[in-house]
């Protein structure tokens, strides 16, 4: 066969393999480096510090876990958190994170590296992402080959989809959960391709790691058993499957009641049935090929089936019946409201102000995936294609993410792997066929062929015919530009035959030049593969390009620091909410107790060290509700709910004089909806809007409003600041009328230098009984109205 | 010989005169200097009892009630209640500032219109409109009707039993229900309030509206304490002649002296925390089958609790185990009591109260609170936190009797898994040997 | 577990007798040996299932753990079973009988230790 360039002539097969096997080892090490690097952004720019608010709570599980021991964690009993209810921890987190860092920490001090636990929580994401593109390496080889899993390692080491919750600094259940889906798939799909109990084993092992670190686990719950009862449906029931499929259930299952916060759900929620229902199903069908290999007669057979069909349906209607009565739970309200939609404004009002959980806007698909987004319809119609059972998997896969996808920003970080994967096969296929030198013979004359000259002679005669060896086409992969850079070369190797056949079939409309035999299709001249490889390379650098800056701009923000530029253009540090936090330290008794709405309430926790009155955690709805109450009711109503909670501080989020949009007074509705939940005779929404329906906070806001604790303690002595001037809302964009409101209840405690955070002291019942407006106004020198004695005697009427 | 019996007369009559207050000793009379010369004995009486008096004009700026942000007296009597206009510091707002950092007062209230009246008013008392006087035609006297002789009540708690009656001039107040009021002594049932030039007036104008609108009867007060919830002390007392010489020497009934000065004496005593003073010296805690407290418990556990009550012997200065309180609280509070119970006293230890008692089967944060408010005594208050934690791991109950089936169950299938491993790799052992040996 | 699904009417007898000796027959020693400890098994776990419906389900987990162990082995020996099966040899390329073993002993072997870390 001719080649459109020269390759290497007398090299062994072991020769090949062995720099194949190097080159795949080094390009492996450098993409983990890759994914690791891209992932200290935040740790350069700033400092290496926990993000956002879930992760303060992790951590500080992560800190009694290491301080104590791990029977101390497994009890522990916060009774800072949900003052004065508390909270079980031990019974209600994932603790497979907590459990990897302790493990990782006391492993690092037995080797007598004293790293502190603050470092080993910030960098242990970017730990994992290396482990996370090593398994989707592993998980892509078993449906293509090593060079689509490495394109798909490489794709999955620096995607923004998956970096945005695995920074470093991130110290979430993401961080590892991603790396367990994908080797949890990985093990699958081998024991799937193996029939081997092992790997069902190591599957249902991981599995249970998984279902230890993240409540999305139920997505691997319903993924596996959906990918077998699909290939029953396609009647690709073997044993492999029905060995693979039960052995991972009966383990994994088992193994997943053992994590206290899960529990007996397995057995017990509809989330669960269906994996419960196809092992049952496996069985009956295992149980049915098994009798039918020993009778031939037909009659029989038909009988069996009837009999397989009908206790399908009983059992079907056996699980239908129990969840009616209550025996199986429903679906729960998180997961529920991801088929409808509409379900979460209603009903919860939590889960659907959580802007994490909000339909994704397109922008987004682009904005994490970039080009990978447009290659992952190509991909999956290339399972499609081959269709072995594992591209069954990622079909199915793909259709189920997108869906998800589509309705909760937070998942995209499941589509991503399926993304990459499929990517990766379908651009893998596109560079085998534009890679590999081997030119189609020409069959006859008047084909319209152009040749490349030398390359004929180049060609050599004998070419080492199709040795199937093992697929063997590594690339480098691509690195991200904070690192040094090394150009991408391809080693060119013969690739098999089988491979070159299979993509023939597929895309063989580029630029070959027509040949009217059907026999002979392929791509001639070194020119049109150049034209197709460069291009690739160049979307390819544009890819790493994006990646890169997504990462340093968007999401690499710690978010308990803010950042903007001053007007030379040097950085300018807003560190207020750390002010404020650590006035709490350093300024309050230890056992005071803050109010503020649940967001902060992780941080406070962290940061400040101090008792809250509900989290981020949201498990209690009445609790929440309370404060959301107190926030939006007036004083005289939320006196007496802060004073029976013990509250001291009250601590808001004001961005008016910044423009910062994420404060309080944007939450306030949801605060008033989820009040408005518990106690719908006190608090209506409608109360805070004006007559014409907009919501505002100056001289028109309505009564409600002005009176509400929020709306006075975001403002209050605002007006102060601007002289007598204008006092702008820089959010809302409206003023606020001086002078502004008066608080009798609070006293002001701290204001942060940009006041982006306001905290209040709660003022203690008045020594003499009075409630505290008259007592202000009799201390500020006013007249009380005279006081009629009470009426103890009826008139007597002549 | 006669040594000893002066020795103990004398120790006898340190200790009776010096009857010192549990807060402090000096004392401030804000009094109008041409004034002064009338209280004389009620003065001599309060230095007998061993405070020192330090006296002031009302609108004076000297000496300062508070220096430094610190009060320098204990205790201020004021005895000027028909002054135009006060010193700042002394004022309705300086008082209240004042008592709120724990100084006790003792104020006689004004019959007309003046900066007292504002004052008054913060404390929930109802003043009659201005120049209202007490006027009683009962008993048949020589003196003016506005001049009454009041008995007080038997079996109050603040004043000594068995008082003869005293002789009141001044104006009555109404009171609300302010729970922090404590009532000394009520106006006669056959007293009302009128202006003493023309009397006849209110009671035409109330005769007209059946009898409404008249200031009348026992309901009103005529001295009234205040106890305020940082336990200070007030005592409004309707007309400072109650403290007069002259109506201290007055008889009452022929031969018999009026009882001004032993209430003034009790109401003194009252107010300037000698009596019914108590504290809580400590709480405690602890599990019933451990020697030590902790600040965990866990749910279900039984827990004793244990309180020291002292109160201030005002004779010897010092404060001693009282276990005469008969019907102590405790509560076992999360947001609401979960728990409440009697705290008894124990027999064996004075001053000791404790009850043994079930933690709740509900895990949070809990309060052991005693919140004791009785009439004139010093409030009992106090808090104590603590977790209540749900069982750890291995605390709960573990190889129950009902469970054998599933135990035999699960041992019988790892016993059955040996044995078929054994079996088989015999078997596995057995065939090679056979395939060897053919 | 799967009831057996050749009861229904029709001809009794002769289907279930030709379906016994026609296993009695093809069946080769190591698999009716395996078959037997699947009986065994089975049995077992239906006497806990009854136990858990008539009298009491109390100790949940104790319940979970003990079935859990009778089913986990239940198709473990089953998937062992179908590995050393000689009709299967084409579909388990991989896997050799003495793999098949090992795999089996292993998988029981962490079964049992998540069986009794549930049990108590």
């Amino acid at each position: 066969m001719r080649t459109a360039y020269p390759i290497p002539q007398n090299l062994s097969p072991e020769t090949v393999n062995n720099t194949a096997s190097l080159l795949r080892i080094v390009a492996l090490i450098l993409i983990s480096g890759a994914a690791i690097a891209s992932r200290l952004f935040a740790v350069i720019n700033f400092e290496s510090i926990i993000h956002e608010f879930d992760p303060w709570f992790n951590f500080r599980a992560t800190k009694v876990l290491a301080s104590e021991g791990f029977y101390e964690f497994w009890n522990w009993f916060d009774p800072t958190a949900w003052y004065p209810l508390g909270r079980v921890v031990g019974g209600t987190i994932y603790p497979g994170l907590m459990a990897t860092s302790g493990v990782i920490y006391n492993v690092l001090h037995a080797l007598h590296l004293p790293v502190d636990i603050r470092n080993i929580c910030v960098l242990l994401a970017p730990g994992f992402s290396a482990f996370t593109a090593w398994s989707t390496y592993m998980f892509t080889k078993e449906l293509k080959d090593e060079s689509a899993g490495l394109l798909a390692a490489a794709f999955i080491g620096i995607v923004p989809g998956y970096i945005s919750r695995s920074v470093a600094g991130s110290y979430d259940n993401e961080a590892i959960a991603i790396f367990l889906l994908m080797f949890t798939f990985f093990c699958w799909i081998k024991a799937l391709k193996s029939g081997s109990v092992l790997f069902s084993t190591v599957a249902g092992v991981f599995y249970f790691y998984m279902v230890a670190a993240w409540g999305g686990y139920v997505f691997i719950t319903n993924m596996i058993p959906l990918h077998a009862l699909v290939l029953l449906l396609m009647g690709r029931f073997s044993s492999r499957l029905y060995v693979a499929y039960s052995s991972w259930y009966a383990i994994g299952t088992l193994a997943s009641m053992q994590v206290p916060f899960v529990g007996f759900q397995p057995v017990k929620t509809s989330e669960h049935m269906a994996a419960l229902g196809v092992f049952g199903l496996l069985q009956i069908v295992a149980f049915a090929q098994l009798v039918r290999a020993h009778v031939s007669s037909k009659q029989f057979q038909s009988l069996l089936y009837y009999a397989v069909v009908a206790t399908g349906l009983l059992g079907a209607i056996a699980f239908a019946l129990l969840t009616y009565k209550g025996w199986i739970a429903p679906w729960t309200g998180r997961f529920y409201s991801l088929w409808d939609t509409g379900y979460a404004k209603k009903y919860i009002p939590i889960i659907a102000s959580v802007s994490e959980h909000q339909p994704t806007a397109w922008p987004a698909f682009f904005m994490d995936l970039q080009f990978l987004i447009f290659l992952f319809p190509a991909g999956v119609a290339l399972c499609f294609r081959q269709l072995r059972d594992e591209h069954v998997f990622v079909i199915i896969y793909a259709v189920m993410a997108s869906y998800f996808a589509g309705v909760m920003v937070r998942l995209m970080l499941t589509l991503t792997p399926v993304v990459c994967v499929s990517s990766a096969v379908a651009l893998s296929a596109l560079l085998d066929t534009y890679i590999d030198p081997q030119e189609p013979l020409e069959d006859q004359e008047e084909s319209k062929e152009r040749t490349k000259a030398p390359d004929a002679s180049n060609g050599a005669t004998t070419h080492q015919d199709s040795t199937p060896v093992s697929p063997a086409m590594p690339k480098k992969g691509k690195k991200a530009a904070a690192t040094a850079a090394s150009s991408s070369s391809a080693t060119k190797t013969q690739t098999t035959s089988s491979t070159v056949t299979f993509i023939l079939d597929a895309l063989s409309s580029s630029s070959t030049k027509k040949s009217s035999s059907s026999k002979p299709r392929g791509i001639f001249g070194f020119d049109a593969r150049l034209a197709v490889i460069l291009n690739t390379i160049g979307m390819l650098l544009f890819f790493v390009y994006h990646c890169t800056w997504v990462t340093s701009t968007a999401y690499s923000s710690p978010s308990v620091v803010l950042a903007s530029s001053n007007s030379d253009g040097s950085q300018h540090i807003i560190d207020d909410f750390r002010e404020a936090y650590y006035w709490l330290r350093q300024n309050t008794e230890k056992d005071a107790v803050v109010m503020s709405w649940w967001d902060y309430g992780y941080q406070i926790a962290g940061f400040a060290d101090r008792a809250t009155l509900v989290d981020n955690n949201t498990w209690n709805n009445t609790h929440i509700a309370t404060v959301g109450k107190a926030m939006s009711s007036s004083e005289e109503v939320a006196y007496p709910i802060l004073r029976k909670h013990d509250v001291d501080y009250v601590l808001v989020i004001f961005g008016g004089l910044l423009g910062y949009s994420g404060d309080d007074i944007n939450k306030f509705l949801w605060m008033v909806r989820i009040a408005q939940g518990v106690w719908p005779d006190e608090i209506q929404e409608a109360n805070y809007f004006t007559p014409n329906g907009e919501y505002r906070v100056d001289n028109q806001a309505s009564n409600t409003m002005k009176n509400s604790l929020m709306y006075k303690m975001s403002f209050y002595r605002y007006p102060d600041l601007f002289g007598g001037g204008q006092a702008t809302d820089r959010v809302r964009q409206q003023s606020i009328p001086s002078p502004g409101p008066t608080l009798d209840i609070l006293d002001e405690a701290y204001t942060t230098e940009n006041w982006i955070v306001r905290i209040y002291q709660v003022k203690k019942d008045d020594f003499l009984g009075r409630d505290h407006k008259t007592a202000n106004a009799f201390a500020q020198g006013k007249r009380r109205r005279k006081a009629k004695p009470p009426v103890r005697r009826k008139a007597l009427l002549a | 010989m006669f040594l000893p019996t002066l020795f103990w007369l004398a120790a006898v009559a340190i200790a009776g005169v010096h009857a010192r207050s549990s807060a402090g000793d000096s004392v401030l009379v804000v009094v109008e200097p041409e004034h002064q010369a009338k209280y004389s004995i009620f003065f001599q009486n309060i230095k007998d009892r061993g405070y020192e008096l330090t006296f002031r004009a009302p609108q004076t700026e000297e000496p300062r009630l508070v220096e430094f942000d610190a009060p320098k007296f204990s205790h201020v009597v004021i005895l000027a209640p028909e002054i135009k206009s006060i010193a700042k510091d002394i004022g309705p707002q300086g008082l209240v500032d004042v008592l709120s950092r724990g100084v006790n007062l003792l104020v006689a209230l004004p019959q007309k219109q003046s900066p007292l009246s504002a004052f008054a008013a913060e404390f929930s008392l109802i003043l009659p409109p201005p120049n209202t006087h007490l006027i009683s035609y009962f008993p048949e006297r020589n003196e003016s009707a506005t001049i009454i002789p009041v008995a007080p009540s038997k079996d109050h708690p603040i004043l000594t039993n068995g008082i003869t009656p005293i002789w009141f001039s001044g104006a009555p107040h109404a009171l609300s229900t302010n729970p922090y009021l404590v009532p000394i002594l009520h106006a006669p049932a056959q007293s009302f309030a009128g202006e003493p030039d023309s009397p006849g007036d209110v009671l035409a104008d109330a005769a007209e509206k059946g009898g409404e609108g008249l200031w009348a009867g026992s309901q009103l007060g005529i001295v009234t304490g205040f106890q305020a919830s940082n336990n200070a002390r007030v005592t409004f007392v309707g007309g400072r002649e109650v403290f007069s010489d002259e109506f201290a020497q007055k008889e009452i009934n022929p031969g018999t002296k009026s009882g001004n000065t032993q209430f003034v004496n009790d109401i003194v005593a009252w107010t300037f925390q000698e009596s019914l003073v108590f504290r809580v010296d400590k709480v405690e805690h602890r599990g019933l089958n451990t020697p030590i407290s902790s600040d965990k418990y866990t749910v279900n556990d039984n827990v004793i609790f244990s309180a020291y009550i002292s109160k201030y012997d005002p004779q010897t200065s010092t404060w001693a185990s009282y276990s005469g309180i008969d019907d102590l609280q405790l509560e076992f509070t999360m947001l609401d009591p979960h728990i409440r119970t009697a705290l008894l006293p124990e027999s064996e230890t004075p001053g000791k109260y404790s009850v043994t008692f079930r933690v709740p089967d509900r895990h949070g944060v809990f309060k052991f609170v005693i919140n004791h408010r009785r009439n004139g005594m010093t409030y009992l208050q106090s808090s104590t936190t603590v977790a209540v934690v749900p069982p750890r791991h291995d605390e709960y109950p573990r190889f129950l009797s009902a469970a054998w089936p599933y135990y035999v169950g699960a041992m019988s299938t790892s016993i059955g898994f040996v044995l078929f491993s054994a079996l088989w790799m015999a078997r596995d052992v057995r065939e090679e040997k056979k395939g060897k040996t053919e | 577990m799967a009831p057996k699904a050749g009861q229904p009417a029709a001809a009794a007898n002769s289907p279930l007798q030709t379906l016994w000796k026609a296993y009695t027959d093809t069946t080769p020693d190591r698999l009716k040996f395996i078959d037997s400890f699947l009986l065994f098994l089975m049995l077992s776990g239906v006497i806990q299932f009854v136990y858990c419906i008539l009298v009491t389900d109390f100790p949940f987990n104790a319940f979970l753990a003990g079935f859990s162990s009778t089913v986990g082995q239940f198709v473990l020996s089953a998937s062992l079973r179908s590995q050393v099966n000689p009709d299967n040899k084409e579909e388990f390329k991989e896997v050799s009988p003495e793999r098949a073993f090992a795999d089996f002993a292993l998988g029981s072997i962490v079964l049992h230790f998540f069986v009794y870390n549930f049990l108590g």
